[in-house]
């Protein structure tokens, strides 16, 4: 299977792209966990890439707007999926690990998303590929 | 799929919240929204998950923030029945101390009555006399 989608970088959005690419790998026959797994992924980086790439100014100044495409492609090995933005640089796997074992009280509430994409995944990658935010991520196919 | 929240009308400062859908980006808000006026007078709080399908770091900081509210008196909030992904969610994460997961509603108010009868004996810790 290979599918890509794209939407304006919009919180209005996202239920929306999530949406889709849940029914695309429902018709694909991707099991219910692996579909999950991309949900939520697809849930924190798009949420990230919407929270923090303001938008990048173009080469006359006027700022672009922004959009975010994903493109999922499967192979034996799992699913490939690309976020690609045209935000500022942004590399969310740029940040502390959130402590995990502090008591409740102390716990901060943030940085949590990053930590479940990397969890969850096989792999993650950034890269910025002018004017892109480019994440590589790869999850089991089990 | 939206989600839904069904709060029980509290007993001696316990509280049941059935949840339902998805608790994501999209719904926390209005979870914290319903919580929040709750949360000051409340002892115990049972979570119920049996329905909920799906929950993202969103879903995860609002339960933080429940937890932290009770923590602050001294509460504590039980967890009842997650399905498999929020399992594994709050696994990754340690959002729930396991001890404080449960499968069925009665096993977790075995566990309120204990606490509540430690603090009927002076919030004593040690088991031996």
């Amino acid at each position: 299977m290979r599918l890509r989608l794209q939407i304006p970088c919009e919180r209005t959005q996202l239920g929306l792209l999530l949406d889709s690419i849940e029914q695309s790998l429902l018709e694909h026959g991707i099991a219910r966990e692996l579909r999950d797994d991309m949900r939520l992924i697809a849930e924190e980086v798009v949420s990230n890439a919407i929270n923090h790439g303001d938008n990048g100014g173009g080469a006359d100044g006027e700022p672009t707007p922004r959009r975010i495409a994903v493109d999922i492609a499967r192979d034996d090995d799992g699913l490939h999926v690309e976020f690609r933005d045209n935000g500022k640089p942004f590399d969310p796997l740029d940040q502390e690990p959130p402590d995990l074992d502090a008591d409740i009280v102390d716990r901060p509430v943030g940085g949590l998303g990053v930590h479940l994409v990397r969890e969850l995944a096989r792999s993650v990658r950034y890269v910025r590929e002018e004017p892109y935010n480019v994440l590589h991520v790869v999850l089991r196919t089990r | 799929m939206e989600l839904q929240i069904h709060i029980d009308p509290p007993s001696n400062g316990s509280q049941r919240v059935a949840l339902g859908g998805r608790l994501d980006t999209n719904s926390y808000a209005e979870f914290d929204r319903q919580l929040e006026p709750l949360l000051a007078g409340m002892q115990s709080l049972l979570l119920d998950l049996s329905e909920l399908v799906y929950i993202s770091s969103a879903g995860i900081r609002s339960i933080f923030r429940v937890r932290k509210a009770l923590a602050g008196h001294a509460g504590k909030v039980l967890v009842l029945n997650p399905q498999p992904q929020i399992q594994k969610v709050f696994d990754v994460v340690k959002a729930v101390p396991l001890n404080e997961i449960f499968s069925s509603a009665a096993e977790a108010d075995a566990y309120l009555d204990a606490m509540q009868s430690k603090v009927l004996r002076g919030g004593d810790d040690d088991e031996g006399y």
